[in-house]
């Protein structure tokens, strides 16, 4: 959120109508010859008091271009249709790019693996706006970059929805596990507010993708939820040992467990 | 040993229980005696109120904090028996012969009549006292599962949902789902409209709708109406336990159980494909309606959930 306010700063709440306005203007004055990098349906921005989506400005467009063929052409091609080693990035819309540059799982490092791990980025936020910008030029679609406003949140509300669309996977402590054929859900440690928005909204890899199913409240709930709770939780027995299950859990208390119990019964079996 | 000598392992054929040196431990065998049947009278307290806790359905920590109490109670009444009223050894045995012959055993039990007297009546209190500790729990932690917990019978909710011919479909908050709603590798939980705050038949109920596809999806012969604009529609309750099927892998195209990992596969029928479910996923027939919601074309076609009896 900060990261947007930074990059748009006030040039794109107020003055965006009036770049629109001005944009469009031109299209009629010129027939509609030039639409421009920023053409197509979508607009600059949209959303509400929960949820406000911005792109990234035009005049990222040639930085995030070149961007694009140093570190994504080889596998994505040059203008992002994709190849046989990289889907096509084609309408998949800033926010998408934003999450997986942003979170170093893009460039990959490894383009075979199964799924691409999280590891620092390699592009800083800046450059990832860019790269954004550049993809969608091409063909300018939903959703861009959230921006959510996590202070009306309602933690409560956050939680059951977590419990209800994305504890399944993520495990109801958001340490994440393993799934099928080799894939997994990530933890949900790491994450900013605007990477856990960017993934509801956009269902990178084999996650489901959370549209129109869920109101930009109802995300600004489990944005909440996970960055405040999940990611600071309040661990009143003591020790979460990772909050990774059963398994970490059942050797502390075999080996404190057991361990006592051996003391209770070598007690009991001594002689007065 | 209480009086600071030490004693020879002795052969217990031999061993006079009789003796006051093997007989207790305990400086003060009445104190003691008195000591564990307080334990023991505490812990059938304890086993008491945890069957009342079952029978009346008190709060799990009364179950668990009676039902801790007694059992340690009980416990420790046995361990102090051991180590302060019971003969101190040590004691050797022999290997011999299996069974005795008759000779040894009519003096065995002339031997144990002649010290009824003392030893076996003066422990009777304390038999009783444990025994009706173990007897309440016995009764009330085996005993009242069965009368208390088996509950009523089922009925028809094995075999029937509250899908019908044209149940609107409705997430949990009531939210109607219309067909431009959802995008492609979306899903949502979702139950017949009316039922969805039901908390009794929530469950069975509950169904998983995935926007697989633009187009329509024809996931088995017989079915080619059944999904319409890539909306899928299956029964969450896992075949194999009855876990909620809550994982979907969009890129996989696979249903996943977070329980025993069981994977069903969306585009043909949900069958198995991994795991210990045995029978594929029930599908909810559905259609578009006039304005452009999802309804279902009539219920389950089969009984949804892990097999049963009966099936």
């Amino acid at each position: 959120m900060s990261r947007l306010r930074r990059a748009f700063s006030s040039r794109l709440l107020l003055p965006g109508a009036v770049v629109v306005g001005v944009a469009l203007g031109g299209i009629i004055a010129f027939g509609g010859s030039a639409t421009g990098a920023s053409g197509g349906g979508a607009p600059a921005s949209y959303g509400d008091s929960a949820i406000f989506y911005q792109y990234p400005p035009t005049s990222y467009v040639p930085a995030g271009q070149a961007l694009f063929a140093t570190f994504c052409s080889s596998c994505h091609g040059s203008r992002a249709q994709g190849t046989y080693r990289a889907p096509n990035l084609v309408g998949v819309g800033a926010g998408t790019i934003d999450f997986w540059v942003t979170t170093g799982r893009m460039p990959a490092e490894n383009p075979n693996a199964i799924q691409a791990p999280r590891k620092p980025a390699r592009l800083n936020d800046q450059q990832a706006l860019e790269v954004a910008a550049f993809v969608n030029s091409l063909d300018p679609s939903k959703p861009g970059i959230p921006n959510v406003n996590v202070k009306d949140a309602n933690l409560a509300d956050g939680a059951d929805l977590y419990s209800l669309n994305c504890a399944a996977c993520h495990t109801i402590t958001g340490a994440g596990d393993e799934l099928a054929f080799g894939t997994y859900a990530p933890s949900l440690r790491a994450a900013t507010v605007t990477q856990i928005a960017e993934a509801i909204r956009t269902g990178p890899g084999n996650m489901p993708r959370f549209s129109g199913n869920l109101t930009n409240a109802q995300v600004r709930d489990v944005v909440a939820y996970v960055a405040e709770t999940i990611q600071h939780p309040a661990n009143p027995g003591g020790f979460a040992l990772g909050g990774v299950g059963p398994v970490a859990e059942g050797f502390v208390a075999l080996l404190f467990g057991v361990g006592l119990l051996a003391l209770v019964g070598y007690w009991i079996g001594e002689r007065s | 040993m209480t009086d600071g000598t030490d004693h020879q392992p002795m052969p217990i054929d031999v061993a006079n229980f009789d003796d006051p040196h093997l007989q207790v431990a305990a400086v003060d065998p009445e104190r003691a005696e008195r000591a564990i049947a307080v334990y023991f009278f505490i812990g059938m307290v304890g086993m008491g109120v945890f069957g009342a806790a079952y029978w009346q359905n008190w709060k799990p920590w009364t179950l668990g904090l009676s039902l801790g109490v007694g059992l340690f109670f009980i416990g420790f009444g046995l361990s102090a028996w051991g180590k302060y009223l019971m003969p101190q050894g040590p004691f050797t045995e022999a290997r011999h012969a299996l069974h005795s012959s008759l000779a040894e055993r009519d003096a065995i039990a002339a031997a144990l009549t002649e010290r009824t007297g003392v030893v076996v009546r003066r422990r009777s209190m304390l038999l009783g006292l444990l025994g009706a500790g173990l007897g309440i729990f016995g009764i009330a932690g085996l005993g009242f599962p069965l009368l208390r917990s088996l509950g009523p019978l089922p009925g028809k909710a094995l075999t029937k949902t509250n899908w019908r011919k044209g149940s609107l479909l409705v997430d949990g908050n009531g939210r109607a789902i219309h067909r431009d709603e959802i995008d492609p590798g979306g899903l949502v939980t979702v139950f017949p409209a009316g039922y969805e705050n039901n908390d009794a038949t929530l469950a069975i109920d509950q169904t998983v709708l995935i926007r697989a596809q633009t187009g329509p999806l024809v996931t088995e012969p017989g079915r080619a109406t059944w999904a319409p604009d890539g909306y899928v529609a299956y029964s969450k309750l896992c075949t194999h336990a009855g876990c909620p099927v809550g994982l979907y892998e969009k890129e996989l195209r696979l249903l996943v159980c977070p329980c025993h990992q069981s994977m069903f596969n969306i585009d043909n029928g949900a069958v198995p494909q991994f795991g210990p479910a045995p029978r594929p996923l029930p599908q909810l027939p559905l259609y578009i309606d006039e304005s452009g919601f999802l309804r279902s074309q009539s219920g389950f076609d089969q009984p949804v959930g892990p097999g049963y009896f009966e099936r």
